[in-house]
């Protein structure tokens, strides 16, 4: 996982980075000691079940919420005490909006233009059409859907550094999804804005992201490169008779009734599979993003 | 050509710069794209794809390392001289081989007879 460790030299105004971050509800740990930095003009997606952690994890990177312990910082500074000019640099889009609910989305993008030097109303106009949002309906009156759709436009508007957006894909239409993917994945590519989101739709990240980290039960399990990602790990099937040759250090192992075992497997130095791999009736199936995923969440 | 002519399955377990760079081979080979035409520029594929720049910058950068396209000024990238049609078709068959093999093992796992399989690929051949 080197590839994508990034040292603390960078991480110093880095857009994001979380150290040791813990958070419980209730009794109930919801986060468990997360590490994470975020380089400018990296794509991440952030890939975990319902009730993994994500919407904490965002909620405490932003300073949306104080974690029980660990430190999060947004371009450099204490993400719980943001100055106004490091604020002006983000947008986060929540999953279930609700700021300035009475206003239209007209009248709300009219009173948040001026507060950013770099609003882009051709945007706004264009994007509200495309996605058939009402724009002098009171927002309180959209669906959720409509709700997020609007919202999104809001932070895309604004021409964020770091964007942050917690399920976006949710409230979106296979056009207006690819929509949203496009303007991601070229503002990274080309002004080298910095976005981070979350989704378990995994289809929907493998487009437009650079990296994915994988968030189970509190923890990450996995933070790579994307394309490294699905180079570097693959599934070992071993028949029964040769389950005792399993390498002892894998992601994830699951026995089947038949006595064979699947495990997942890293490449090692040399860029070769393990040699349990070379056994007689062992295999190795290359892993999509999802099914990896999968594997190693169960 | 224009950005359409790549596709790109997300999902697929194959990194999507090495979709790019496998295709760039397989249409320079089979002469659909010829030594010095124009390449779309990374914005464009990225755009119509809806992928990072990033993931098309990486396999226009690898497709230039092994000699099949070359930067050139002003135009951005092209399709290298001493490609293409000048290719034997022994060599364009070497580039089918691995999908051929993977073809055949997927077959055999579901116990199809060869026949039929065959039968089906002269189909999609005469399409």
């Amino acid at each position: 996982m080197n590839a994508v460790l990034h040292m603390d030299e960078s991480a110093l105004d880095a857009p994001l980075s979380v150290r040791g971050v813990a958070h419980a509800y209730e009794g109930r740990n919801a986060l468990r000691g997360v590490d994470l930095d975020l380089p400018r003009g990296s794509v991440l997606g952030l890939i975990g079940r319902n009730g993994a952690g994500k919407s904490t994890l965002i909620r405490a990177m932003l300073g949306l919420l104080e974690p029980l312990a660990g430190e999060t910082r947004v371009f450099g500074e204490p993400a719980l005490r943001l100055s106004d000019a490091a604020k002006a640099r983000i947008a986060y889009v929540p999953q279930q909006p609700e700021a300035l609910a009475w206003l239209t989305a007209t009248q709300m993008f009219d009173y948040l233009s001026r507060f950013y030097p770099n609003w882009d109303a051709g945007f706004v106009e264009r994007t509200m059409q495309r996605w058939q949002l009402p724009t002098n309906r009171v927002m309180a009156k959209l669906s959720p859907g409509e709700r997020q759709r609007v919202d999104l436009i809001r932070a895309l508007a604004s021409q964020p550094e770091l964007l942050v957006l917690d399920e976006p894909a949710a409230a979106l239409d296979p056009v207006a999804r690819r929509d949203l993917l496009r303007e991601v994945a070229l503002r990274a590519g080309e002004a080298g804005a910095t976005v981070l989101f979350s989704t378990h739709i995994v289809s929907d990240l493998e487009r437009a992201a650079s990296e994915i980290a994988f968030l189970h039960d509190g923890q990450l399990l996995l933070h790579c490169g994307l394309d490294e990602t699905k180079e570097r790990y693959a599934r070992l099937w071993l028949p029964a008779s040769q389950s005792a040759a399993a390498p002892p250090h894998a992601l994830s192992r699951h026995r089947h009734d038949d006595g064979s075992l699947s495990v997942v497997v890293e490449r090692g130095e040399d860029g070769g599979w393990p040699e349990a791999a070379r056994l007689p009736g062992a295999r190795v199936d290359a892993l999509g993003l999802e099914d990896l995923f999968v594997e190693i969440a169960e | 050509m224009d950005a359409s002519i790549l596709t790109i399955q997300p999902t697929s377990p194959e990194p999507i710069y090495r979709q790019i760079v496998e295709q760039l081979r397989r249409l320079i080979a089979g002469g659909q794209l010829t030594p010095g035409e124009k390449l779309p520029s990374v914005r464009e594929v990225a755009g119509f794809h809806a992928v990072n720049p990033m993931t098309v910058s990486r396999a226009y950068g690898l497709a230039e390392s092994e000699g099949l396209l070359e930067r050139q000024r002003g135009k951005g990238m092209v399709v290298a001289t001493g490609q293409g049609i000048s290719r034997s078709e022994n060599e364009r068959m070497q580039l089918l081989e691995p999908h051929l093999h993977e073809t055949a093992r997927q077959a055999r796992e579901l116990e199809l007879p060869a026949d039929e399989v065959v039968r089906r690929l002269q189909q999609l051949l005469g399409e």
